[in-house]
């Protein structure tokens, strides 16, 4: 469509408002939480009667936010960084070996975020529960892994698929060696898939509440239980602060990756975001 | 035909190679997923009393599922809630996928930053917002009372009307994103000369632009239809124990009521529907639309 088109063609003028109503609607609940969050009120009102930064400081009395946050990271990047290592692996198999029944692998590794994600929770905890090692650290974080696995692999496959064997090819044809190769070659193709897929695999982590629920007990907490919990139990506009922060610092993470690595065209060039491999039959 | 050499190929050792670079992968699936599924599946089929049944098996659990009226209300009002969402969602996002086409290098940019902030944010933080937007004093309420078309708030949080709302906005970038990525592919020279042959544009559209869209939508829409079908902290944020969806039923029955054989028939009834929906919708897709999909 010429841009002269626009102006003249109703049905152009129509498309457009309606592109302008969806990420209005999309951005809303941002723009009245973040103005909620600066109220001085003791409950919700839009627009707030009077100002104040109170509810920041109280983000600090949501019940064990400390260790909630601790463990949370702790959860996340472990599940991030493996959840990645593993996946360079998987990714390498699929794109670049001649292996039998790939389709199968790759189903079966993308599978997991196709399933209801309480019944992964519940398959889980039965079974550490007849392993005996429930309620741990570790077993949380084994479940976040299944969880966020598909992930980078996804990723991986994209920049992967996107990047050029020949490269590699004329490294060994004037006599690299194939690790020193695939550090100087494939590696660095592979970095937007590396990033993106890291970056979902901790984000999915970090927010899971449905996993975790039935995986932590007693001491072991992470953030979005708390933060649930808050929200069921209270009314005012603590978690409005707590939701401000979260989105600002989401929305520099991922300015600053697609400035960097154009995490971005990678996802829509593999067709449909990270989260594309959900349908996965 | 000689095929490309990578150095990975190099030499006889793609099994081992293969073995190698699937392995913990594999492991770890297989251990921690496909295994606590089977495990699942024959949980849902234990008899409630050891050593009855057939071999050891017995659908007692699904005949106590069949004859709830708390789970097949629970059934209906997921299927329900999941049916609009997805049409809401497509509604929603076909015209901004088409917008995002169009529109210039900084609007399409800025457009899809949004898009993948919200589909990398918090479902929490996003699930609040709109109990914050719909709140009593919320702004939504606000509006309509100085719009002169309300008295007093009206109490739309704790809803099925709610938790529909927030399934699309979650939905939206897992719909767009996929049609764009579809529209992207489509030559422009197609609804050129189309257009140029005489076709209205909303002709081209319908008729170009939509069916060769196809393979983007059905994504989109099996993607949202399934994230609905399983919502769990959506429902359980914005709705009630009264407008409860299948997600929670069964979690409370493993986190209440203990019950855990009932619990899992009931997850598994739950992938069983989903997915034998999703492959109806792809033969109708396929035959309806003659869509590789």
């Amino acid at each position: 469509m010429r841009r002269s088109e626009w102006i003249e063609n109703p049905l152009e003028r129509l498309i457009a408002i309606a592109g302008w109503a969806a990420m209005l609607f999309l951005l809303f609940p941002v723009v009245f939480t973040t103005v909620v969050s600066f109220g001085a009120g003791e409950l919700i009102e839009f627009p707030p009667s009077g100002w104040s930064l109170r509810w920041y400081a109280h983000i600090g009395e949501i019940h064990r936010v400390g260790a909630a946050v601790l463990y949370s990271l702790l959860i996340a990047s472990c599940a991030g960084v493996i959840a990645t290592l593993l996946a360079v692996g998987v990714a390498l198999c699929l794109v670049r070996l001649p292996v039998p029944g790939k389709a199968l692998i790759g189903a079966l590794v993308t599978s997991p975020v196709a399933v209801p994600i309480v019944a992964l929770g519940i398959a889980l905890i039965q079974f550490f529960i007849w392993l005996g090692i429930s309620f741990t650290w570790y077993s949380l974080l084994i479940g976040h892994l299944v969880l966020v696995i598909a992930y980078p692999v996804r990723t991986l496959v994209a920049s992967l698929s996107l990047s050029n064997p020949a490269l590699e090819e004329a490294a060994a044809s004037l006599g690299a060696k194939p690790l020193v190769a695939f550090f100087t070659i494939t590696l660095p193709q592979m970095k937007p898939g590396l990033i993106s897929g890291f970056l979902f695999a901790f984000l999915i982590s970090f927010d899971n509440y449905p996993i975790s629920i039935f995986l932590v007990r007693g001491a072991l907490t992470v953030l979005p239980i708390e933060v649930f919990n808050y929200i069921s139990q209270n009314f005012d506009p603590t978690p409005a602060a707590f939701s401000t922060i979260y989105t600002l610092l989401l929305a520099l993470v991922i300015v600053w990756a697609e400035r960097r690595w154009s995490i971005i065209s990678l996802s829509v060039a593999s067709e449909g975001g990270p989260g594309g491999k959900r349908s996965d039959r | 035909m000689a095929e490309a050499v990578t150095p990975l190929r190099q030499g006889s050792g793609t099994g081992l190679a293969a073995a190698c670079l699937l392995g913990p992968a594999a492991v770890l699936l297989i251990a921690f997923y496909a295994i606590p599924f089977l495990r699942m599946i024959t949980e849902s089929l234990a008899p409630a009393n050891a050593g009855a049944g057939w071999m050891g098996m017995s659908v007692e659990h699904f005949e106590r599922l069949a004859s709830s009226g708390r789970v097949q209300r629970a059934f209906t009002r997921t299927l329900r809630i999941s049916g609009w969402a997805t049409l809401i969602t497509l509604v929603i996002s076909f015209p901004l996928a088409l917008y995002l086409v169009r529109a210039g290098r900084t609007i399409r940019t800025a457009f899809l930053i949004a898009l993948f902030v919200s589909l990398a944010s918090s479902l929490i933080v996003r699930n609040y917002g709109w109990l914050v937007t719909l709140a009593d004093a919320g702004p939504v309420n606000r509006l309509l009372i100085a719009l002169g078309f309300l008295n007093a708030p009206l109490r739309m949080v704790y809803s099925e009307g709610a938790t529909i709302v927030a399934l699309v906005h979650y939905a939206i970038p897992f719909m767009t994103l996929p049609i764009f990525a579809a529209l992207l592919r489509i030559p422009s020279s197609l609804s050129d000369s189309a257009a140029s042959l005489g076709a209205a544009p909303w002709r081209v559209i319908r008729d170009v632009i939509w069916p060769l869209a196809m393979p983007g939508v059905f994504g989109g829409v099996v993607l949202t239809f399934a994230l609905s079908m399983s919502a769990f902290v959506t429902p359980l944020m914005l709705g009630s124990p009264a407008t409860a969806m299948i997600s929670q039923v069964a979690a409370e029955q493993f986190l209440v009521q203990l019950a855990f054989p009932f619990g899992s028939a009931i997850v598994v009834a739950l992938v069983l529907i989903t997915f034998l929906i999703v492959v109806v919708f792809t033969l109708i897709v396929r035959k309806v639309f003659r869509a590789q999909v």
